[in-house]
């Protein structure tokens, strides 16, 4: 196969029966700080915040048990592993299935955090999560039904429809409630006040990406240019 | 101006994200009715049509794809031959209990035999493999969180003194 996707030549696929993760240089480089990441973060240890009391000195230490600090870290592995998949397949279907793991595992690292308010934003950014499966899977059906393939190397050489156009806004409706983007931000800024950081910080170095990606994926099925 | 201040307050507060998300994909979902609807007919995962099957009392009814287990492959199309090449080969595979079951009744294809072992579907087995581990490694991690929150209890039961 010798395809050029939005003007980068493709440097080889690893064919994994119909789903072809497909390696551009783009692509390459986000796969690569994903992985490189989530190592940083399978050896770090967590912070600790100090909450200082106002006129006195009560400070207090708000710390991570091991616990909690062991299942983070396995969550957070995971939620990079996610994302370094998603960056690299060349499948629609696939793509939505990381997505949706990146989800999931997002709610869970806060999970197991043990104050209120961040539980209750946790909450309603699962229901987010949950809600935003529908147009998610949805819209990968819908181009399936349009095009009548789901592997992006083949998407790219069929004209646009109208259908596609309404699938194509559905998945990224779908990524924005996921990952919670712009306007859905508030759960999660809420879930970020919480000790713990270098778990934290892969829910939105995974969001990050993972709205790069879809650009992508939405330029390859729409072809504006 | 006050009204768009108290919008984006709304905004700020997790409680009303839910609902606003879904108000947002109730109007696009919306605009679906009036899409116009054009279908590809040249579908990657093909079945033929269930009436078609029925009315010709095969057991197997909706599900049959033809072939014989290691010697003819069934109707599968992947979209890259090319990297499966054994495509189709076990697809009408039976268990030697579903082999009996189907025997007896014409509705075997419908019946809660014709999952495991009886009809393999290959499509999601061979050719999208990767697909399947994915699903159930989303269905792991959620009852791994599920499991350590309910083993842990995070919610505060009581307000601290």
């Amino acid at each position: 196969m010798d395809i050029i996707i939005l003007g980068q030549q493709l440097m080889g696929y690893i064919p994994l029966g119909d789903i072809v993760l497909y390696l551009a240089p783009v692509n390459l480089f986000m796969f690569a700080s994903a992985l490189a990441f989530t190592t940083l973060i399978a050896i770090s240890r967590t912070e600790t915040q100090v909450e200082a009391g106002v006129g006195t000195l009560k400070d207090q230490e708000v710390k991570v048990d091991k616990d909690e600090f062991k299942i983070r870290r396995f969550l957070a592995i995971v939620c990079g592993l996610a994302t370094a998949g998603a960056m690299i397949t060349g499948d629609l279907f696939n793509f939505t299935l990381f997505v949706c793991l990146i989800g999931i595992v997002n709610i869970g690292i806060v999970a197991a955090v043990k104050q209120i308010d961040v539980l209750d934003a946790a909450f309603q950014y699962g229901l987010v999560a949950m809600i935003a499966i529908l147009p998610l899977f949805g819209g990968a059906a819908m181009i399936l039904a349009s095009t009548g393939t789901i592997s992006l190397l083949e998407i790219a050489h069929i004209p646009t429809t109208f259908m596609m156009i309404f699938g194509s806004l559905l998945l990224f409706l779908g990524v924005a409630g996921e990952t919670g983007v712009a306007p859905f931000y508030a759960t999660k800024a809420e879930m970020f006040r919480t000790p713990g950081s270098p778990f934290l910080l892969i829910i939105h170095l995974s969001s990050l990406l993972v709205i790069i990606r879809v650009i992508e994926i939405l330029l390859i099925i729409n072809k504006p240019f | 101006m006050s009204r768009i201040g108290r919008f984006w307050n709304s905004l700020a507060t997790p409680k009303k994200i839910p609902r606003f998300y879904s108000v947002i994909l109730g109007v696009l979902l919306l605009v679906g009715f009036i899409m116009p609807l054009a279908l590809n007919d040249q579908q990657l995962y093909p079945r033929p049509t269930p009436q078609l099957q029925i009315d010709e009392n095969d057991p197997l009814a909706p599900y049959d794809r033809g072939g014989v287990p290691l010697k003819e492959p069934g109707i599968v199309k992947s979209q890259y031959p090319q990297f499966s090449e054994k495509s189709g080969m076990v697809t009408s595979y039976l268990s030697p209990i579903a082999i009996g079951v189907s025997n007896t009744t014409i509705y075997y294809g419908t019946s809660i035999y014709s999952s495991p072992g009886g009809l393999i579907d290959e499509i999601l087995y061979y050719s999208r493999g990767f697909d399947t581990i994915l699903e159930s490694t989303i269905l792991m991690m959620a009852f791994v969180v599920a499991t350590w929150v309910a083993l842990h209890f995070t919610m505060k039961r009581r307000e601290e003194e």
